[in-house]
């Protein structure tokens, strides 16, 4: 019998169909926002399956300016960037000691790192807080940006220490024998070759940043200093006083959610090989 | 996760005074700069405030005020607390309830497209909601299944049934162990069949040759050789659904509030009893005591797991 074949059987017919049904459902779901966000809520409500009538381009307006989803917008954009860029920057230099560097303590060190993904944030937040309460860094981007930073940490380290040895040693010998430096050969060589694993867990960083709430819902409190999710949040809680408007909601949804759509798009391949990479050690 | 393997480039015997030991002497010098910057972040933002957060469960605090020493009465006062059990009892369903049903959803899906055409498109489309906000995801699962809504509308068009009160009260739980099945399953699709790819074919071929049936191949080729990635991705489940908060949160909506403490977790618990809500309470000592409870009971359960999922090591 070939390799990989079965003969079909109705129950593995109904399993595919189902599954299918399934991607339908996920694809309708964020077509729907997206169509969804360009009519009012009264079409919403009628006909939820139908297609704008006029494109109620106000909708998007609203969430932009009134809502302050511009606003949110860059503050999201500057922590995700910032933040991601810091915690690779710290965590590379730190995985490649603690995988190539032949010490005793390399091992535990590295098993103490990804203790860290075992904390959760709610257990940190409070006296995260109190502290950044009294360095005057609480309701700052600044202090949320040492925070996603510092947080992100953890899970950096593990992802590239992990990959790190999975890289080959030779090519490092090769350049020692040439009498490169180990500080050169970080580098120049190990770096480049790097360059895959580094790009995936800034991507990953830059997601998990992005759709960040809990640090943000508690070191956060003026508008201005709101990050999407955020103003996501806000604008809903508005809804009940000036009215339901899900229209702007999703339109609102939407900014939210396309640059992470984009990013998917582009780099999607990359972020599952990273996300299965990590866990196949 | 292969922690304490020795640094690639070691050798069986001594190896000759050669770049091999200078890159390596070279290397050491490194060590101490290249972990401080990532050593100290981690210390002061994550170590330091979790062993902070104990010190503060044994204490009053409002953070403002001086702390006033309370001893074990935060933790007596959790053992008595009905909304602590609810949360305590909830993040438990979650992790057990909404957990098994994701790996059976996942592994059937893994299996089943396996040899689909398209398999990468199926994929790509399924994981697309881990990397949505749980938030959107959150208004999204609460909008379709509104009262009026989208679900309610297509059920009274095929079947002609009255709407159902999909999210009334008594509802919720089980409607947000719904959704959080639905935006985790792509996730767990995605590792296992990283995993369950990596079987070579023969294994199979053997398998039919011999006469096993599809459940017979499940059991003693799929399962022994794709375990290691199972008890990964069982420890990761066991880890993320302590965390979960914003599908929760997203809940409360357009109260300007957090939703009924009936459907919390233990991060709703934490965030309920400190910042949350319109008028918030700000019992710091409790909150953390809480915190400090449930990651106490998590870290048991992770080595339980790991205990219990542990097996030797198949090499093929």
């Amino acid at each position: 019998m070939p390799a990989g074949r079965r003969p079909a059987r109705p129950g593995r017919a109904v399993g595919t169909a189902l599954v299918w049904a399934l991607v339908l459902f996920n694809l309708a779901i964020f077509a729907f926002l997206l169509i969804a966000s360009f009519r009012t809520t009264a079409e919403i409500f009628d006909r939820p399956w139908g297609l704008p009538t006029t494109l109620h381009l106000e909708n998007w307006v609203r969430a932009w300016t009134e809502s302050g989803f511009a606003r949110a917008t860059l503050n999201t954009v500057a922590l995700a960037l910032a933040g991601a860029v810091t915690a690779t920057v710290v965590s590379a230099p730190a995985a490649y000691a603690l995988s190539r560097v032949r010490t005793r303590s390399a091992g535990p060190l590295s098993v103490f790192f990804v203790l860290g993904l075992g904390i959760p944030a709610h257990v940190t937040v409070i006296p995260l807080f109190a502290m950044m309460a009294d360095i005057g860094l609480v309701n700052s981007l600044f202090g949320l940006y040492v925070l996603y930073s510092a947080t992100h940490v953890p899970f950096t380290v593990f992802l590239l220490t992990g990959f790190f040895r999975s890289l080959p040693a030779d090519v490092e010998e090769a350049a020692a024998l040439d009498g490169a430096t180990a500080w050169r050969s970080f580098w120049q060589i190990m770096l480049p070759l790097a360059r895959s694993g580094i790009l995936t867990v800034l991507i990953l960083n830059i997601i998990s940043i992005w759709n960040e709430t809990l640090l943000g819902l508690v070191f956060l409190q003026s508008a201005e200093n709101y990050t999407l999710s955020l103003a996501l949040l806000n604008f809903m809680a508005s809804m009940q006083f000036s009215g339901a408007d899900y229209g702007s909601l999703f339109a609102g949804v939407c900014i939210l959610v396309i640059p992470m759509v984009v990013l998917y798009v582009w780099f999607g391949r990359r972020l599952v090989e990273g996300i299965t990479m990590g866990s196949g050690k | 996760m292969a922690v304490g393997t020795p640094a690639a480039g070691g050798r069986a015997r001594r190896p000759p005074p050669s770049a091999g030991s200078v890159l390596d002497r070279d290397r050491r010098k490194l060590y101490i700069p290249f972990l401080v910057p990532a050593l100290l972040l981690y210390l002061a933002f994550v170590i330091a405030p979790s062993v902070a957060a104990l010190w503060i469960s044994f204490h009053r605090w409002d953070g403002v005020s001086d702390m006033e020493w309370h001893g074990l009465g935060n933790y007596v006062a959790l053992l008595s607390d009905t909304v602590f059990h609810t949360a305590l009892v909830n993040t438990l369903v979650i992790l057990v309830v909404a957990g098994g049903a994701i790996f059976v959803v996942s592994f059937a899906i893994t299996m089943l497209i396996r040899e689909m055409r398209g398999r990468k498109f199926v994929r790509s489309v399924l994981f697309f909601p881990h990397i949505v906000s749980a938030i959107v995801l959150s208004i999204v699962w609460g909008f379709l299944f509104q009262y009026n809504g989208v679900v309610n509308a297509i059920l009274g068009a095929l079947f002609g049934t009255g709407p159902i009160p999909w999210l009334d009260d008594a509802n919720l739980f089980p409607m947000i162990l719904l959704g959080t099945v639905w935006l985790s399953t792509g996730l767990y699709v995605t590792i296992i069949l990283a995993g369950v790819d990596r079987i070579p074919a023969y294994f199979y071929e053997d398998a039919l040759l011999a006469g096993a049936n599809a459940f017979q191949r499940l059991r003693h080729v799929t399962l022994p050789l794709s375990w290691d990635v199972i008890t990964v991705a069982a420890t990761f489940w066991t880890i993320s659904s302590l965390k979960i908060f914003e599908f929760i949160y997203a809940f409360g909506g357009t109260t300007a509030d957090l939703p009924p403490p009936a459907v919390w977790n233990s991060a709703l618990f934490v965030y309920g009893e400190s910042f949350g809500g319109r008028s918030p309470s700000y019992l710091f000592g409790y909150a953390s005591a809480s915190a400090m409870l449930m990651l106490a009971l998590f870290s048991v359960l992770v080595v339980v797991l790991r205990r219990v999922l542990r097996r030797d090591p198949v090499e093929f």
